[in-house]
């Protein structure tokens, strides 16, 4: 069973005197302000919990301080300031010796550009986590073949990392991470470095993977699309803090500044929206008034637009009980596509058609 | 702007250096030494074309055939080219210089890759000894290792090691960051990613370095010739010195052969011994398909293989050399293997004499050692006794500097050749030019110039301070400096295309039969008067060779002589002087007996000397003295001695078991009573060599109204309530604690402070040089009663007993088996004076400098061996 991840309060200052530039950040000074001092705060006051068997995201653009916090969850860095709970460690109060044998045993990382060892063959990249606990050969080699198999990489264990196209060797770094058996999965920009088509692959794998193993895990990244797809709950970090903490309808639907809403501009509404976000629950009754399809509230995006299109009316959706809860009025579905949320307007110039008699003649 | 003193700082910190870390270079010098000649041994003992093979076959290993056939060839090259001993010393020095700059360099480079504070600091050291010119640490290296190849290997080391340290840290900080994380975020150990990630990802840059250390290390090995490494640097620098360009490019091309060939290896190596290396070499041998041909051994197996091979094939070279040693007959066998080393400067009437007397030597059953030096190095190693020896000192006036600055460390064993001189001299084409004179108004003739040498020798300095201003030409004439064998090639330059040239010269020279040349005469005299070409030894090498010694200071050769040697040498060729000398010999037949003439009789060394003498020591100075005198003394006289240092107890435990044979510092009847009287019945008393002995307890004299033990009473705050006494549990000692003190009441307030007698001297040197009261436990003889102005306290009451004498004890059998020596050493006797002087003059010396010591005493006491050991 997967642990529960605590951060709390967390600051990573980098420069002379850190501990005084917390205690100013903690009074309200800014990042620029610190800068000026040249020191750099890369990550201010964050504070998150992920919950078992749930995926993380942190997303925020080079520079927000997303690796940062990640490599202070494993101790990489340490905190300037604050505490990392897993599994009933303090990861921020134990020994240099003791951290490795958290990092050894519960804890692995899967990173951007993959750090294969070059000078070691795939199955012994992959058998590396179980070499440092000191595994021995047999048993290594068979769990880490297992691993690689599990990412779909059987019978490349006598290669070298350098044979392998981008994907295979991510998926052998992935393998690397899951050989340990550690619960906890610390992914950075892992899939930022692939081709598109790979990186979908990439992502369906790591879901799927995740419907079997029930990993924590916390996966950093840029890319709002990827964030969406993959996280339970979703982190967006700007300038060191962490701007909004939700799931990915939250930061969709309310985002919490102009920022994280500028941000999600670009995103592809349709498979991130369900029914639930979309429905009008001003209608609320017991009654369905025909016969046609309805939705749930879980229909994704794209699914009601589908079912829209074969009725001449709203999609009324329905809970479990097949209760209605709400309706989904056609308009509406465009102009949550279009980012727009408000009631439609008259028209100005209805006589206008011209536009209609052009496309017909072309 | 103030001068800022630099070089009188470096001097005295040079000088503090040689003083008080002596231990530590020579302990670096016996690890130089003891790696240099292990390598050497194994690289000299196989046949030059068994080993030729061996190399040849690691090429091939490394690098395939063609490499392996190449380097048989270049290596048999160097044999054909008689070089195969030399290229092996050079190859052995690289050898070691760049294993201890591997293990110096590999860790600071990982530490400076670790520490960007290491980095910062290391980085201005490496700079400093890269660019530092070689030549100014080379030439102090010899103070600190002596010649040969310590120092050659400390210079190559200071040269060779930035390479590896630089590359090692660039290696590991070229290791992607990533992958040192990722090891890190697995748990990795500080430890384990170094070893397991950073190291074998950094290993192709790391082996770069090594290559680059061992071609720094070859270029610099070929400069430490200089220092009489020897080996193929040393053929280069003799070559230079003779203005001999064939043997220097001989020599230079087989430092080529070494270079391609290490380079190439080494590169190699890099490839097959990195992990990424060995996979690309793995796969392509899956590749081409299992076949003996191209069998590449794993590392480990091919170092196993080559030292196999290297024993075997030194096993051979071993035992297949024996048969090739001379014995020379029994009763000319004075030197019994004893080695000698002259140190010669390559002019022609050195190289002749020095040849001459290796020639003799090695005929008298010593084993003779030539180096090759400029002036400079040569009389530095002559001073620092790593030469024994050289034939070409020329005295009083060209070498005047050089005598001046090292002549208290040497002695000169006369002159052996007379009518030299020095000038300047002219073609004899030039016409009209015939004095110095004449040089007068002609500057543009001569361009202005005088082509001199060497601007450190000493006719050089006398020509621009002396001799120019003379004549008045300093105005007119530049002195241009370079060296002899420049100086050389310029007149050779000069004469082939009849050009009007002045050079400094010296007679004897070859020059003069090469050329048709004119000395220019010098009517005022301002040369000074010729010089003699003087025999000038290290200090103590008479003392320690009386016999050789003798000999050299017996040693002339006339103008004939010389000449027809020098010309029989010339005529051989390079590398051939000693069989030119022998076939010199031969036709002046009767030279080697009366150079080196071996007496007859006897008499000289009597029968009882054959077995050699252990003599126990304590390390008390009138027993150093004394020891080493009777060692000086006996030695003439053919006996040997063994000198062992012990404590008191052993030293009569040893006599009595029969183990030793002689104590010459026995004092008796009080101080030593009781281990006389536990085995007295087996050792014999050889009587009483001086006296009166006297224990006490001294004190400065400027402490006044301290005269006698008494007055010590109640001054126990003037000397802080301590006694500096010696060594605890002496007899002194104890009686000082149980008898003295308590016996005039001064036990309450006097601490006697247990040390040891260094420490109780240096004790009082210090407060002696403050004028603190100090309150020492001495006795008398010592020295430091003629060093400090020193009060005995009276010792009213007697209680350190009545005196002492000093006396030579052995064990009973001895005055049976050595009844010439016995007689000698009952008749023995020294006053305080002799004493005295003596322990002065070892306590200068400084330890370890003992033999020296006794010698130079010895001069300043003529009489003395004939009192010893009456004949």
């Amino acid at each position: 069973m997967s642990s529960r991840l605590e951060a709390e309060a967390l600051y990573k200052v980098f420069g002379r005197r850190p501990n005084e530039a917390v205690e100013r950040l903690r009074q309200g000074a800014d990042r620029e302000e610190l800068r000026a001092d040249g020191t750099t705060a890369a990550v201010i006051d964050a504070s998150f919990t992920v919950e078992p068997g749930q995926i993380f995201v942190v997303m925020g653009l080079s520079g927000s301080g997303k690796s940062t916090l990640l490599r202070m969850l494993n101790g990489l860095l340490e905190p300037t300031a604050g505490s990392v709970r897993f599994d009933d460690d303090d990861l921020t109060s134990l020994s240099d010796r003791e951290l490795r044998k958290v990092r050894a045993k519960k804890i692995s990382m899967v990173f951007q550009h993959f750090a294969l060892f070059p000078h070691r063959s795939v199955l012994e990249n992959a058998a590396y986590g179980l070499a440092v606990q000191g595994v021995p050969r047999r048993e290594r080699e068979a769990r880490a073949a297992e691993a690689l198999a599990l990412c779909g990489l059987a019978g490349w264990e006598k290669s070298w990392p350098d044979e392998l196209s981008g994907g295979m060797q991510q998926r052998v770094g992935l393998a690397r991470a899951l050989a340990t058996d550690a619960d906890l999965l610390l992914m950075d920009e892992s899939f930022s470095a692939l081709d598109p088509l790979i990186r979908r692959d990439m992502q369906d794998q790591l879901l799927q993977l995740q419907d079997s193993l029930k990993k924590t895990i916390v996966f950093i990244t840029h890319d709002l699309n990827e964030a969406m797809r993959l996280g339970d709950r979703i982190a967006v970090m700007r300038d060191g803090r962490i701007v909004q903490i939700g799931t990915a309808e939250d930061i969709l639907i309310r985002p919490a500044d102009d920022y994280v809403a500028s941000f999600t501009k670009d995103v592809d509404r349709s498979r991130v929206l369900t029914a639930s976000s979309v429905m009008d629950t001003d209608v609320v009754g017991d009654e369905v008034s025909c016969g046609c399809e309805t939705a749930t509230p879980d229909t994704p995006f794209a699914e009601l637009c589908a079912i829209s299109a074969r009725l001449t009316h709203p999609v009324a959706v329905l809970d479990a009980e097949r209760k209605l809860v709400g309706r989904v009025p056609r308009q509406r579905l465009v102009a949550f596509m279009g980012d727009e949320q408000g009631d439609p307007e008259a028209c100005d110039s209805p006589r206008d058609k011209g536009g209609d008699k052009v496309m017909s003649r072309a | 702007m103030p001068r800022i003193p630099l070089g009188d700082w470096v001097n005295d910190a040079v000088d503090w250096l040689l003083s008080h870390m002596a231990w530590l270079f020579d302990f670096l010098k016996s690890v130089f030494t003891g790696t240099y000649d292990a390598i050497d041994a194994v690289l000299q003992a196989p046949e030059p074309l068994i080993l030729a093979g061996i190399f040849a076959v690691l090429a091939f290993w490394l690098r395939g055939t063609l490499a392996g056939v190449l380097t048989f060839a270049g290596f048999a090259f160097i044999d054909s080219l008689e070089l195969w001993e030399d290229a092996m010393v050079t190859l052995s020095l690289v050898l070691v210089a760049t294993i201890i700059a591997l293990v110096i360099s590999v860790p600071v480079g990982i530490w400076a890759a670790r520490s960007n504070r290491v980095s910062g600091l290391v980085r201005p050291v490496l700079d400093f000894m890269q660019t530092l010119p070689a030549m100014i640490y080379l030439i102090p290296a010899i103070l600190f290792f002596g010649t040969g190849a310590s120092a050659g290997i400390v210079a190559t080391l200071i040269f060779a090691l930035a390479p590896g340290v630089r590359m090692t840290e660039l290696g590991i900080r070229q290791v992607d960051k990533e992958l040192v994380e990722a090891a890190e975020a697995f748990g990795t150990t500080p430890r384990d990613t170094l070893l397991r990630v950073q190291l074998p990802l950094a290993l192709p840059t790391v082996m770069a370095g090594v290559n680059q250390v061992i071609m720094l290390g070859l270029s610099m090995a070929a400069i430490a010739g200089m220092v009489g490494t020897g080996g193929l640097g040393g053929d280069v620098n003799e070559a230079i010195g003779q203005l001999n360009v064939g043997l220097g490019s001989e020599a230079g091309v087989a430092i080529v052969i070494l270079a391609i060939y290490l380079d190439r290896m080494t590169s190699a190596l890099g490839v097959h011994v990195s992990p990424l290396g060995r996979r690309a070499a793995a796969k392509a041998r899956a590749a081409q398909g299992l076949k003996v041909w191209s069998y590449r051994p794993r590392p480990q197996i091919a170092v196993v293989g080559v030292v196999v091979l290297a024993l075997v094939a030194g096993g051979m070279g071993i035992f297949g050399g024996n048969g090739g040693s001379t014995t020379v007959a029994d009763s000319k066998d004075v030197g019994q293997g004893k080695k000698i080393s002259i140190g010669y400067i390559p002019w022609d009437e050195g190289v002749a004499s020095t040849f001459l007397w290796k020639e003799i030597l090695e005929e008298r059953g010593y084993q003779v050692d030539t180096k090759q030096f400029d002036a400079g190095p040569l009389y530095t190693s002559l001073a620092q006794g790593t030469v024994d020896f050289q034939t070409d000192a020329w005295l009083p006036t060209t070498h005047e500097q050089y005598w001046k600055k090292y002549g208290s460390q040497l002695e000169d064993l006369g002159a052996w050749y007379g009518q030299t001189s020095l000038e300047l001299s002219v073609p004899s084409y030039m016409k009209g030019i015939d004095s110095l004179a004449d040089l007068k108004g002609k500057a543009a003739t001569f361009g202005g110039k005088i082509t001199g040498i060497e601007s450190s020798a000493g006719m050089v300095s006398l020509l621009k301070t002396k001799v120019l201003k003379a004549y008045g030409l300093d105005k007119e004439y530049k002195v241009v400096d370079s060296s002899t064998p420049a100086m050389l090639a310029e007149l050779k330059r000069a004469y082939s295309k009849k050009e009007p040239i002045v050079v400094t010269l010296w007679s004897p020279h070859w020059a003069y039969s090469d050329y048709d040349l004119k000395k220019l005469k010098d009517p005022k005299g301002a040369w000074g008067k010729g010089d003699g070409v003087h025999t000038t030894a290290r200090k103590g090498f008479t003392a320690d060779n009386p016999v050789v010694g003798e000999w050299l200071k017996n040693f002339t050769m006339d103008e004939k002589q010389l000449t027809g040697l020098e010309a029989e040498i010339n005529k051989a060729g390079q590398g051939k002087q000693q069989d030119a000398v022998r076939a010199w010999l031969k036709k002046n037949p009767g030279v080697v007996d009366k150079l080196a003439p071996v007496a007859g009789g006897s008499g000289s060394a009597p029968a009882e000397a054959k077995r050699p003498i252990d003599v126990a020591w304590f390390p008390w100075d009138e027993d150093i003295a004394v020891t080493y005198l009777w060692k000086n003394v006996l030695e003439r006289r053919g006996y040997k001695l063994n000198l062992k240092q012990m404590d008191v107890g052993p030293v009569y435990t040893g006599l009595a078991s029969g183990d030793l044979d002689l104590n010459f510092d026995a004092w008796l009847p009080y101080a030593q009573k009781n281990y006389w009287d536990k085995s007295k019945d087996k050792l014999a008393d050889l009587g009483t060599w001086y006296e009166p002995t006297s224990l006490e307890v001294a004190v400065p004299s400027y402490v006044k109204d301290v005269k006698s033990y008494e007055d010590l009473k109640g001054k126990a705050d003037l000397f802080d309530g301590k006694i500096i006494g010696i060594e605890p549990g002496t007899g002194e000692m104890n009686l000082l604690k149980t008898k003295v003190l308590p016996g005039y009441g001064l036990d309450k307030e006097y601490d006697v402070v247990d040390g040891s007698t260094p420490a109780m001297l240096a004790e009082l040197k210090r407060a002696y040089a403050k004028k603190e009261p100090v309150a020492v436990v001495l006795w008398s003889p010592h020295w430091a009663y003629s060093q400090y102005d020193l009060t005995k306290l009276k010792d009213d009451k007697k209680l350190f007993g009545e005196g002492n004498t000093i006396r030579t004890i052995s064990n009973k059998e001895f005055p049976g088996q050595y009844p010439q020596l016995t007689k000698w050493i009952k008749n023995f006797k020294m006053s305080e004076e002799e004493l005295g002087t003596l322990e002065a003059e070892i306590n200068k010396g400084g330890q370890g400098h003992e033999e020296e010591s006794v010698a130079t005493w010895l001069k300043e006491h003529p009489d003395m061996v004939g009192r010893m050991t009456p004949q």
